[in-house]
């Protein structure tokens, strides 16, 4: 007989991939005719990238703002974000006996920058200080800074306080025991976490670039919108190759810092490369954009109460905040269920290698351009988001679950497949199990940054939150455009609490 | 007629040296071995050759006549082990752990079923009674408790319960007494050796491998085998086993 009990890590894991059952049969019902095609000649580029030299030209310049853009934002925010997460660490403030509100405001006021997503920041910079190079930098900076203040601000408050507390009854005072009894412990966050920052913010500069914010990002769209195929696969394979050489580097870098003896060096040389790239960043940018000229301000009409009201009314909240909603757990659902479904079809090793390769992708194709993609072969739904934001995403999971996978202990597994299991069956009981908690966990993270993400998919109409906002935007509607930022950073920040809620309880258990 | 099992001049190699050399012997239907030797002797390696994980590097290894390394899945199935490390899944219920030896004879479906839901519940509590868990664990309550909760005792009966749960011909055992008191030692021991009426033992096994380090129990075998440094220096029956060879055996 069989009955229902709670379902237990692996099969959690995998059920999230169900949300591709309704996407699925959405996205397949809503192609149309000439789609397969159009698909077809997607594919055929890929093997076939344009190699003319002028294009070449113009995609390594656009390349180049990109990653010029990605390092400059990433070292300032860096920079800034652990100078912000120390101020709002209660523990220095009482380190250095001073009372410890001004953290707890600092951390209150840091939470309204970082619910919002760095292309929302894009546009209303642009709005507010037309096209220049540094709106780009600022979009990352922004919440980046304080995304980097929050983790770095936790770690210090959950580190254990008694060796702090030690060094100072010596006598020494508060900043050389700060350093001894913290920097051993903050220095590998600042090398793991900073460099995950990194490739996001590659991934950020792309995404601003798509959205008309210059760099590379741009020069895809453009192909794509003109179905030059072969165009757009040059450019893609160029931002493939710069990907796997940032995070072969970053991989590195951090198994060098694990040999204990390196692990001081390993975090000091990472923090001159921090100061250097950003230095390094904002002279190449100087020298990409001679003309740049220096920020201003432009005129902006502030939207007064009666217009606030008027929009208001007029704002189809209901259906906005579903769509939303909806979207989001679709994507999270693909996240998170796809890597291991994709991994369960075939645990042979060629297959893993294919599947490895088929994440950088989707890692590199930001997900409007995925839209766009998807848009010319069929009709705008909510599901083609749900799978352009769910596609890559789980090229982010899933590397993170190989990585984990392949440092495992395997001989649960092969105690397994010695008693005559399958293969298939061995590796979902001996190597998912053990791995499910943390790939729960880091989905539950994923989950409140595809919420935060779901903007960068508003292309598409009736898509909530994020079509009204840049309808919005692209109107001039001030008033509609900051209640939608306001219910943005209200939506993240309730999805930002559950996801820490439910990532602890899969950490502990 | 051939043999159970069949070792020829069986060497495995290690990074610092062999782990076994040179091993050969045969085993019977209805052999109980007694498999001794110091820490470090090799008897994780030869029960590893046994089960298929390990392959040796020169010499034959054949289980009923085939090679054990070629075995099909379902030929796999036949041989249990109880681990030294036990090799539960941590993650899982007690129930579901059981039902993990029966994954030998089961397909995908049915794998993804006793993650999802409790899937025969009765098989899994037989498997745990002949192993010997108390009853307040085998309601369907106790059986849905992860393992990570239980204590080191009894979750040496949940893989003890996994290994009758594969009905295999061959089981082979590695220190399956090591941390047990020696009244649960003694008990756990009499479930592994004690035949049915049919001259079979628990779970239809003919044959059964303990690894272990009390020499004093090689009378409740048939047949000792004693491993030195990678190599099999006794091979004879437990009542030709003198105290001078189990000394020779154990001398630094
Ligand atoms: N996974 C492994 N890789 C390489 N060498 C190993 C491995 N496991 C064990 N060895 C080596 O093989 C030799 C035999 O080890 P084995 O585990 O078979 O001994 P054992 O008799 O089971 O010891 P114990 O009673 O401590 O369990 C030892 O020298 C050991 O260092
Ligand atoms: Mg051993």
């Amino acid at each position: 007989m069989i009955v229902p009990v709670r379902p237990t890590a692996p099969a959690l894991v995998l059920l999230p991939a169900l949300a591709l059952l309704p996407v699925l049969i959405v996205v397949l019902n809503g192609a149309h005719g000439g789609g397969a095609e159009i698909l077809g000649s997607f594919v055929v580029g890929a093997v076939s990238p344009s190699m003319d030299p002028a294009l070449l030209k113009a995609l390594l310049i656009g390349l180049q703002v990109t990653v010029a853009t990605a390092l400059t934002g990433w070292s300032c925010s860096l920079v800034l974000g652990v100078l912000l997460g120390c101020l709002s660490s209660e523990r220095l403030w009482l380190t250095w006996s001073l009372p410890a509100w001004p953290a707890i405001v600092l951390r209150r006021l840091m939470a309204l920058p970082r619910s919002i997503h760095e292309l929302i920041w894009g546009l209303l910079l642009l709005q507010v200080l037309g096209l220049h190079p540094w709106v780009a930098v600022m979009a990352i900076l922004l919440p980046y800074s304080c995304l980097i203040a929050r983790v770095w601000r936790d770690q210090l408050q959950s580190l254990d306080p008694s060796r702090l507390q030690a060094i100072l009854q010596t006598g020494s005072s508060p900043m050389a025991a700060c350093m001894t009894a913290l920097s051993p412990a903050m220095g590998s966050v600042l090398v793991s976490y900073g460099g995950y920052r990194l490739e996001c913010a590659l991934r950020s500069a792309t995404l601003l670039g798509v959205f008309g914010l210059g760099g590379l990002g741009m020069d895809l769209e453009l192909s794509l919108k003109s179905l030059q195929f072969h165009e757009l696969w040059s450019g893609l394979w160029l931002l493939t190759l710069v990907t796997i050489a940032l995070e072969q580097g970053l991989r590195c870098w951090r198994s060098w810092g694990e040999q204990a003896q390196f692990g001081q060096r390993q975090a000091m040389g990472f923090a001159v490369a921090v100061g250097l790239s950003g230095g390094l960043g904002g002279l190449w940018l100087a020298h990409l954009f001679p003309e740049a000229g220096s920020l201003n301000w432009l005129p902006v009409q502030w939207p007064d109460l009666h217009s606030l009201q008027l929009a208001a009314q007029e704002l189809p909240w209901l259906s906005m905040l579903w769509e939303t909603l909806i979207l989001t757990v679709l994507a999270a659902g693909i996240a998170i269920g796809l890597p291991p479904l994709l991994l369960l079809l075939n645990p042979a090793r060629p297959w893993q290698h294919c599947i490895s390769g088929f994440w950088i992708l989707v890692r590199v194709i930001p997900p409007p351009l995925a839209v766009l993609l998807l848009l010319l072969s069929n009709q705008p739904t909510l599901a083609i988001g749900a799978l352009a934001l769910g596609l890559h995403n789980s090229g982010v999971m899933g590397r993170l679950l190989q990585e984990g996978l392949e440092q495992q202990d395997h001989s649960a597994q092969v105690a397994l497949t010695s008693s005559g299991a399958s293969p298939q069956v061995g590796w979902l009981y001996g190597s998912l199990s053990p791995r499910s908690p943390s790939h729960l966990a880091y989905g539950a993270y994923r989950s409140d940054v595809i919420l935060r993400e779901t903007v960068v998919v508003g292309l598409i109409g009736g898509s909530g939150l994020g079509w009204q906002l840049l309808e919005s935007l692209s109107s001039f509607h001030w008033a509609a455009v900051l209640l939608l930022i306001t219910t943005y950073a209200a939506l993240t920040l309730i999805g930002e609490w559950l996801s820490d809620r439910s990532r602890q309880h899969w950490l502990q258990s | 007629m051939t043999a159970l099992l069949e070792l020829d001049e069986v060497r495995v190699a290690g990074p610092y040296g062999d782990r076994l050399n040179a091993v050969t012997f045969r085993l019977q239907n209805g052999e109980r071995i007694a498999l001794l030797g110091r820490s470090g002797a090799g008897k994780s390696s030869l029960i590893g050759v046994l089960n298929g994980s390990l392959t040796p590097a020169a010499g034959h290894a054949r289980f009923q006549g085939m090679a054990i390394a070629s075995l099909s899945r379902r030929q796999r199935a036949r041989i249990g082990t109880l681990w030294q490390d036990l090799r539960l899944i941590e993650e899982l219920s007690i129930g579901q752990n059981v039902n993990a030896g029966a994954l030998g004879r089961r397909r995908l479906p049915w794998a993804l079923a006793n993650l999802l839901f409790r899937v025969d519940a009765e098989a899994s509590r037989s498997c745990l009674r002949e192993a010997g868990l108390e009853e307040s664990l085998l309601a369907d309550t106790g059986l849905d408790r992860s393992v990570g909760q239980l204590s080191g005792g009894q979750r040496q009966r949940v893989a003890l319960a996994r290994l009758f749960r594969q009905q295999p011909d061959l089981m082979l055992a590695d220190e399956p007494l090591a941390s047990l008191d020696p009244a649960i030692a003694a008990e756990v021991l009499e479930r592994l050796l004690t035949s049915e009426a049919d001259g079979k033992l628990r779970g239809g096994a003919q044959a059964v491998v303990v690894s272990l380090h009390r020499p004093e129990l090689i009378d409740r075998f048939d047949r000792v085998l004693g491993l030195r440094a990678g190599r099999l220096v006794i091979d004879a029956p437990a009542s030709a086993v003198s105290v001078d060879d189990l000394r020779d055996l154990y001398a630094p």
